[in-house]
C-alpha cells in the first residue's frame, strides 16, 4: 500500500536494498522534499478518524524511574542500597541509590564486583509483584486528578488530564499538585504532557519535563528524544544505531514501507500513534469498589492500644475511600493475623451505614474490649462492605439562628453502641403482624424499618373526647379481644387439680372461651380455646386448651 | 420577705406536712389514672427521674399502670423513625411484650426497642446508655440485681438525658435504700391492685387501694 503523493520512484527505492544503499540514501539529508512525502503521509483515510478521538485529549504521564529500588526499599529510605536483576544467570545490579552511585556502584555490575567495591552495601533482588502493586496503589490515588488513570505496565502511570483543567486551576496548577503529591510520597518522577499517550510516555521517560499542548509541536518534540526511550527491543535498537539513526527525528525520515519490513508493522504503529495519526486507546484502571486494605505491623504485637491505632489508619484509609467514591458502608470486617493461629475476624456493623470514622472507631473501641485474641498480632486486614450511596443531611450554620441549639443526637449512635457490646440479635424492635394465631401476631422487627400498618386489631380511639368510650371499652373486656401484655416465649404447660389449671393456686376462668384455629398453609396448625383466667393472687392470665381437650391447659401471657 | 418564702415554697426539696401535693414547681407525667396522679407530685409520674416499682411476680399489673403514659409519651414522637426522640426502651424483659396488645393500648410500635442483654450488669450498663442518649422517652430496665449504687446512677443518668427511668425490683428490695424519685410497690388482690406510694420526692407516702377503679367524686 503506497501512501498518496508517494512517487513510484521512492517505492523503488525502498525496496528490498541491502542497508548499507539505503543508509547511503538517507544519509546525507539534501532531498527534503522527497524524504518528507515519505515519511509525513500517513493513513489520510484515518487521519480524520484519529483527530476525531484525540483532538480534545491531554495525557500527563508519570515515569518513575526509580521504581524497583523503591518499591523495595520503601520511599523516602535513605543510605547504600541497590537492586539487582537476574541478567543471563547471573546477578547484576539494576539499580543503585545515589549514595551507592556516589560509592562508585552502577547500573549493571555484577554482585561480587560491588560487594568487593562496598561490603555494606545492602542488596535486594528486584520484585516485580511489588513494584505492581505500587504501581496500582498510585494509579488508585491518581483517581483523584481524573476520570482516566492507565498502569503502563514497566514504571509509568497516563493521566488524562484534558477534562480536570478547569476544576484544578489550570495546567500548571494540576502538574504541580500531581508533582507534589508524588514528592510528598517520596517518589522520583519525571512528568511529561502531550496529546498522545505515547508522546508523553516517551517524554517522561526521557526525562523532559515538557508539556505540548498542540498536536503540530509534537513532530518537532519527539524529534530530538533519543532511541533508547522508545523501550523497543534491543534488536531494533541495536540496527536502527547500526543505521546511523540515533534519535526519533532520524526515524521518521525513514520511508515507511522499507520501516515496515525491516523493523515491523509494530514499530510504525507506535510511531503513528505517538504522533496522533492513529488513535491510540488506552484502558482505563480502576480500583476495586471493595475496599481491602492491609496493615502489616514491624513486630507481633497484642498491646491492644498499639492494634487500635493500627485500625484506626486503617480506617482513615477506608474513610479517604469512601469519601473520594460518596459511598457510605454499613459493615466493616477486620482480620487479624497471628503467625502460628488462624487469623481472628471481628465484623463490626452499624444500624446505618456511616462513614465517620469517629463513630466507626468507638464501636471498635467496645467490641475489641471484648475481642479475645489467641496470640499475638503480626497483621491486620480491613475489608469494607457493600458500599451504598452517600446520604446526608445539611448541617447548620454556625449563624443560624436555631445554630445554636443542640444537635440530637442519633438513635442509630445509641443502637450501634447496643449491638456492639450485646449482639445484633439481641437489640431489635417489634411489629403487630396481620394473624389470626397469637404466636405468630408480632414479630421481632429490624429497627429503623417503617413496619407495616397492620389493620388487623382494633385499636383504641386516641381523640381525647372519646375518653369515656376509652374507659368503657377497659373496663368491660366483652367489648374487645382482649391481648396480654407479656407473651410466654412458649405456652407453660399447667398443673391441674379439680379439674381446674393451677397457677400459684386454683385459677378461676373470668372470659373466654376464644376459639382460635387453624393455620394448615404453614403446617402449625392450631385449634385452642383460650380463656381470660385470674389466680388467688389476683394476677391475669392468658391460657388455653387444645379443642380436643386431651393435653391439659397452658398459659400462654399475662395481663401484666 | 413574701417572695423568698415564695421560693422556699416551690422548692420541691422542701416537704410540708400538709396541703397539696401537686404544688411542686414542675409538671408530671399523667398516669392515666386519676385517683393516683392526686398523689403524686406535680400531679403524675416524675419525668427525668428514676421511678422504682417493687413487685412480687412479673405480670402482676405493673405494665397496665404504665401503659397509659408510656402510650403518650410515644405517640408524641410521630410516625417518622429517623426522628431521634420519643423512644421507649424495654431493657431485659421477663417476658415477650405482645406488640397486638401494645397497639390496643395505643404504643406507636416504631417507637419501641427491646434490647435483651445476657448478663445482669449489660442490663444496668444498657439502660445507663439509653437514658443518657437522650434519645428515650422512657427506659424501662428489669435487674434482679439492683443495688444503691446503681439506682444513683440510673437517676443521674435520667436527669441528664430528660429521660424517664423505670425499674423494676422484687419485693426483697424494699428495705434496700434507693435513690429513686418515686417508689412504688405494686400488690394485686381480689379487690384489684394495690399501690403503696414508699418514697415519693416532694410528696408523702400513701396507699391507694385498687387503683384502676373511678375516683370518688
Amino acid at each position: 500500500m503506497l501512501p498518496p503523493g508517494k512517487s513510484p520512484a521512492t517505492a523503488r527505492e525502498a525496496s528490498p536494498t541491502p542497508s548499507l544503499t539505503k543508509r547511503k540514501k538517507f544519509r546525507p539529508a539534501g532531498d527534503t522534499a522527497q524524504q518528507s512525502l515519505s515519511l509525513q503521509a500517513p493513513a489520510a483515510v484515518r487521519n480524520d478518524l484519529a483527530q476525531a478521538t484525540s483532538a480534545h485529549r491531554l495525557w500527563l504521564c508519570v515515569h518513575l524511574p526509580s521504581l524497583p529500588l523503591e518499591a523495595v526499599m520503601g520511599t523516602g529510605s535513605d543510605g547504600v542500597c541497590a537492586v539487582t536483576e537476574d541478567q543471563q544467570g547471573l546477578q547484576r545490579v539494576l539499580l543503585a541509590s545515589t549514595e551507592a552511585a556516589a560509592a562508585g556502584i552502577s547500573c549493571g555490575m555484577s554482585v561480587n564486583a560491588v560487594l568487593a567495591l562496598l561490603p555494606s552495601l545492602c542488596l535486594e533482588e528486584r520484585n516485580p509483584a511489588r513494584e505492581e502493586e505500587v504501581l496500582k496503589a498510585l494509579a488508585a490515588r491518581a483517581e483523584r486528578f481524573t476520570s482516566f488513570v492507565s498502569v503502563e505496565m514497566p514504571a509509568a502511570l497516563l493521566l488524562e488530564i484534558a477534562g480536570s483543567l478547569r476544576l484544578f486551576g489550570g495546567l500548571d496548577a494540576l502538574r504541580r499538585t500531581i508533582s507534589d503529591d508524588l514528592q510528598q510520597q517520596g517518589f522520583t518522577a519525571s512528568l511529561a504532557i502531550a496529546p498522545t499517550p505515547l508522546a508523553a510516555t516517551w517524554l517522561a521517560r526521557a526525562g523532559k519535563r515538557v508539556c505540548i499542548r498542540d498536536r503540530k509541536n509534537l513532530a518537532g518534540a519527539l524529534s530530538r528524544l533519543p532511541l533508547g526511550c522508545l523501550d523497543w527491543p534491543a534488536a531494533i535498537t541495536g540496527s536502527l544505531q547500526g543505521m546511523g539513526i540515533a534519535v526519533v527525528g532520524d526515524c521518521l525520515r525513514l520511508p515507511r514501507e522499507g520501516f515496515v519490513r525491516r523493523f515491523g508493522a509494530g514499530s510504525l504503529l507506535q510511531l503513528d500513534r505517538a504522533l496522533g495519526r492513529l488513535p491510540d486507546p488506552r484502558k482505563c484502571y480502576r480500583t476495586a469498589e471493595v475496599f481491602c486494605q492491609e496493615y502489616e505491623l514491624t513486630e507481633e504485637q497484642s498491646d491492644s492500644e498499639l492494634l487500635l491505632n493500627a485500625c484506626r489508619s486503617l480506617l482513615l484509609e477506608l474513610e479517604r475511600f469512601l469519601l473520594k467514591r460518596q459511598l457510605m458502608v454499613q459493615r466493616v470486617r477486620f482480620s487479624f493475623f497471628h503467625l502460628q493461629q488462624p487469623a481472628t475476624h471481628l465484623t463490626v456493623g452499624c444500624a446505618q451505614a456511616d462513614r465517620s470514622i469517629e463513630h466507626w472507631c468507638e464501636l471498635l473501641a467496645i467490641r475489641f474490649d471484648r475481642l479475645e485474641l489467641p496470640a499475638a498480632v503480626i497483621a491486620i486486614r480491613l475489608q469494607g462492605g457493600r458500599g451504598q450511596p452517600l446520604s446526608t443531611s445539611t448541617g447548620r450554620l454556625a449563624f443560624n439562628r436555631d445554630g445554636n441549639r443542640r444537635q440530637e443526637p442519633l438513635m442509630s449512635h445509641l443502637v450501634e453502641r447496643l449491638s456492639a457490646r450485646i449482639g445484633d440479635v439481641s437489640v431489635h424492635g417489634i411489629m403487630a403482624v396481620a394473624e389470626h394465631r397469637p404466636q405468630y401476631a408480632w414479630r421481632a422487627a429490624k429497627l429503623f424499618e417503617q413496619p407495616p400498618q397492620c389493620q388487623a386489631v382494633p385499636r383504641f380511639p386516641q381523640e381525647p373526647c372519646a375518653t369515656p368510650l376509652l374507659a368503657e371499652l377497659r373496663r368491660n373486656s366483652s367489648l374487645l379481644l382482649r391481648r396480654p401484655l407479656w407473651m410466654l416465649p412458649e405456652p407453660r404447660p399447667l398443673d391441674t387439680g379439680k379439674g381446674l389449671p393451677l397457677y400459684q393456686g386454683p385459677l378461676k376462668l373470668l372470659d373466654g372461651p376464644e376459639r382460635l384455629e387453624t393455620g394448615w398453609w404453614d403446617e402449625d396448625g392450631i385449634a385452642r380455646d383460650y380463656f381470660v383466667a385470674v389466680n388467688p393472687a389476683g394476677m391475669h392470665l392468658w391460657i388455653f386448651r387444645n379443642r380436643d381437650r386431651e393435653s391439659g391447659w397452658y398459659l400462654h401471657g399475662m395481663f401484666g | 420577705m413574701n417572695e423568698i418564702l415564695e421560693k422556699l415554697l416551690q422548692s420541691p426539696r422542701l416537704w410540708r406536712g400538709c396541703g397539696p401535693a401537686a404544688s411542686t414547681g414542675w409538671q408530671g407525667l399523667r398516669s392515666g389514672y386519676p385517683r393516683l396522679d392526686r398523689h403524686l407530685p406535680g400531679g403524675g409520674w416524675p419525668p427525668h427521674a428514676l421511678t422504682e416499682i417493687l413487685l412480687e411476680h412479673y405480670g402482676t399489673g405493673e405494665l397496665k399502670l404504665l401503659m397509659p403514659a408510656l402510650a403518650g409519651l410515644s405517640q408524641t414522637a410521630g410516625e417518622d423513625p429517623a426522628q431521634a426522640v420519643g423512644w421507649i426502651a424495654w431493657i431485659a424483659p421477663p417476658f415477650e411484650p405482645y406488640a397486638p396488645a401494645l397497639l390496643q393500648w395505643g404504643m406507636n410500635l416504631s417507637r419501641v426497642l427491646i434490647v435483651r442483654p445476657k448478663r445482669a450488669a449489660e442490663a444496668l450498663w444498657a439502660a445507663e446508655q439509653a437514658l443518657s442518649s437522650g434519645n428515650c422517652a422512657a427506659v424501662l430496665v428489669w435487674s434482679e440485681r439492683m443495688d444503691d449504687v446503681a439506682s444513683r446512677r440510673l437517676q443521674l443518668a435520667a436527669e441528664n438525658g430528660r429521660s424517664w427511668a423505670i425499674a423494676f425490683r422484687p419485693v426483697r428490695d424494699l428495705s434496700c435504700s434507693s435513690a429513686a424519685a418515686l417508689r412504688i410497690r405494686v400488690s394485686t388482690g381480689d379487690k384489684g391492685t394495690d399501690l403503696c406510694i414508699l418514697k415519693s420526692r416532694g410528696g408523702r407516702p400513701a396507699v391507694i387501694r385498687d387503683y384502676a377503679s373511678a375516683p370518688e367524686q
